[in-house]
């Protein structure tokens, strides 16, 4: 594969940067929570390498390992993976639980005419 | 500088991370009370602690990469523990004896074990390996003599799951490789008695492996070696997906559209050994998901050959190589009938499809996947085969070479098929993890594999020992229950040695799938 042309990789929520990221991010942000023991969140992880590509510049595309980061979770009370939140100037505006298609999750952060 | 499939993996998928109390893998909606565990105040992600270099104290598993870590050396397969502990179960099989003197020359420590049924079930049909072994004394001295290897090597049944557990106990494996089952369609279909022993074999021993790494080994990876017969053909034509459906897989029904993605993809076993390998699949799915186990699933596609530099290394270090009905591989089994002049036999129309891998290249593919361990609860599945072609190209490219480069005179001939299976079908297997995720790239080329095996079985001793089981070669295994040998048919005519033997029309080339989205390319069986 061809290193030298940087792909846009969705971007790794912590517990400590997620204010800065997310909340205070000047584009809508799409999050998906997710764990390593979770099959459907592995079988996202190619269609969350694309949409970072993809939606590049419109929606930041990042994720947050629920065993990893337990503040967060914790505060928007987070009960399955994957699940997929679009915040936007600090708000929660779409949520989702479940394996997404592309397409679906373009959808998701269609629906407050994000893009 | 080289570009490892796993430098960029961390302390997480490490099996000497030490997550022991700090994580509870259950907070996400399913902790019975607000978890607190290994987050000290003011401090919100984790901290382990490392087995190996307890001097690091806690630290965040996320901190460091393999790149970084000084107990991960460079070998040619990516990043490998230095003295990694693998541990192989079955490690006097075909496979097993082959892995184990493969790594233990990349540097591993390397045990194992296995109670020789194999053995016993080859001499049960009445046949033996044609490529002479020796026994397992003889086999460990000559490790240690040619290639210096010490193997930990202790004789038990794995259903004997207290001596398994105290062995593990005693030896800590960081990555165990379970090769431990029967592993013959027909053998199992040969009457109630031999279906239930290999699924009781395989089923029971493989559960009773999960609940021994479970006490003893939780942070172990386990490869698991399945087979492409779980998924059967789709008679639809749809991919074989690598285990379960992708995410932009969708299910439409009533006006509504949902996402498969991380689901198990159905199963169509083809006989009561595949039907043990299913319930495997779900065994080791279940224990990843209740106890965080770790582990890929290989779904191996048919294996052939007969090479790697260590077992060619001194004779008494070579693997088994069977052509009886039950243990005989098929491109193995061909070689074999072609040396002594006995037609290929190819089942049917001999349209069938199936997905093959070289020895050698099946070796890097569990190298690359013990040095990428999964991570914590994750379950993974690889389809690992090198390409895919029907039965009778096979049996056409045994007898070119066979014809080319030794002069001999092999005939293809149809018999009855035994076995309840499509002889036309599609099959589009996605195989592309382990190219593009594990960095597999194929080094044993079909035709330079079946130069070497015609190397080693037309030499006179194996040759000898071939014609000694000849009558063993042809089925009697019927999966109705008759129990009579399969009718010869007519010899394939040879009128200029390539009209024949071209099952999809494509001139001796097959396919291989090289790309997402369905777009195939194709190239040669040998994915050149």
């Amino acid at each position: 594969m061809d290193q030298k042309t940087e792909r846009k990789k969705p971007l790794r929520l912590t517990d400590d940067n997620f204010e800065r990221e997310v909340l205070e991010s000047d584009i809508p942000v799409l999050v998906e929570f997710w764990s390593s023991w979770c099959p459907p969140c592995k079988m996202m992880e190619p269609v969350m390498d694309e949409l970072a590509e993809e939606l590049s510049g419109k929606v930041k595309v990042a994720k947050l390992n629920v065993d990893q980061n337990s503040a967060i979770p914790a505060r928007y009370t987070i009960s399955g993976v994957p699940t997929f939140v679009v915040f936007d100037k600090s708000k929660e505006m779409q949520r989702y639980t479940g394996a997404q298609s592309k397409k679906q999750l373009y959808l998701i952060c269609n629906a407050g005419n994000l893009l | 500088m080289k570009e490892f499939h796993n430098k960029e993996c961390t302390c997480w998928n490490c099996p000497a991370i030490n997550l022991a109390g700090k994580v509870d893998f259950r907070a996400c909606g399913q902790s019975p009370k607000k978890f607190e565990g290994g987050l000290s105040r003011g401090e919100t992600h984790l901290m382990a602690e490392c087995k190996r270099r307890p001097e690091l104290g806690l630290f965040d598993p996320m901190s460091m990469t393999f790149e970084e870590c000084s107990e991960w050396r460079e070998t040619p397969y990516g990043y490998l523990l230095k003295n990694m502990r693998v541990m192989i179960v079955g490690i006097d099989g075909y496979l097993g004896w082959t892995l184990a003197l493969w790594l233990g020359k990349l540097g591993c420590r390397i045990s194992g074990v296995d109670n020789f049924s194999r053995r016993g079930w080859v001499k049960e049909r009445g046949s033996h390996s044609v490529v002479p072994i020796s026994d397992m004394n003889t086999r460990l001295h000559a490790a240690k003599e040619v290639l210096g290897l010490n193997i930990n090597f202790r004789e038990m049944d794995i259903l004997d799951r207290e001596s398994l557990k105290e062995f593990i106990e005693e030896e800590k494996p960081e990555a165990i490789v379970h090769y431990g089952e029967c592993p013959s369609a027909p053998y199992s279909m040969i009457d109630f008695e031999h279906a239930s022993y290999v699924q009781k074999n395989n089923v029971m021993g493989t559960l009773g492996l999960l609940f021994t790494m479970h006490e003893a080994a939780p942070e172990a990876s386990l490869i698991k070696l399945g087979t492409m017969g779980e998924y059967g053909v789709p008679l639809t034509g749809r991919p074989i997906f690598e285990g379960m459906f992708p995410a932009d897989a969708v299910l439409k029904w009533d006006d509504r559209e949902w996402s498969m993605g991380g689901e198990l993809t159905p199963r169509d076993p083809v006989s009561f050994y595949h039907v043990s390998k299913v319930q495997d699949t779900f065994n080791v799915y279940e224990a990843c998901k209740y106890w965080w186990l770790r582990s890929y699933d290989v779904m191996q596609g048919v294996i052939y050959g007969v090479h790697t530099e260590q077992l060619a290394a001194d004779p008494r270090l070579r693997t088994r190589f069977d052509i009886d009905e039950c243990f005989g591989t098929v491109i193995n089994r061909y070689v074999s009938q072609a040396v002594i002049g006995y037609p290929l036999t190819i089942f049917g129309t001999g349209e069938q499809i199936r997905g093959f891998i070289g020895l050698e290249d099946a070796m890097q593919c569990i190298t690359r996947l013990i040095a990428k361990p999964p991570e914590p609860g994750q379950y993974g599945v690889v389809n690992q085969m090198s390409g895919y072609s029907s039965m009778r190209n096979i049996a056409e490219t045994v007898k070119r070479i066979g014809k080319k480069e030794f002069g001999l005179n092999v005939k293809i001939q149809r018999v009855e098929n035994p076995r309840v299976e499509a002889d036309r079908h599609p099959f589009e297997p996605i195989f592309d993890k382990l190219p593009k995720e594990f960095g597999f790239v194929q080094q044993d080329a079909l035709d330079k594999e079946i130069v070497r095996m015609f190397k080693l079985l037309t030499q006179r001793h194996v040759k000898e020992r071939i014609e000694e089981k000849e009558h063993l070669i042809l089925p009697k295994t019927w999966w109705s229950g008759v129990k009579k040998e399969v009718e010869r048919l007519e010899l394939i005519k040879d009128e200029n040695g390539n009209k024949n033997g071209n099952g999809n029309g494509k001139n001796g080339k097959e396919s291989r799938n090289g790309s997402k989205n369905g777009k195939k390319e194709t190239v040669t069986f040998d994915g050149r």
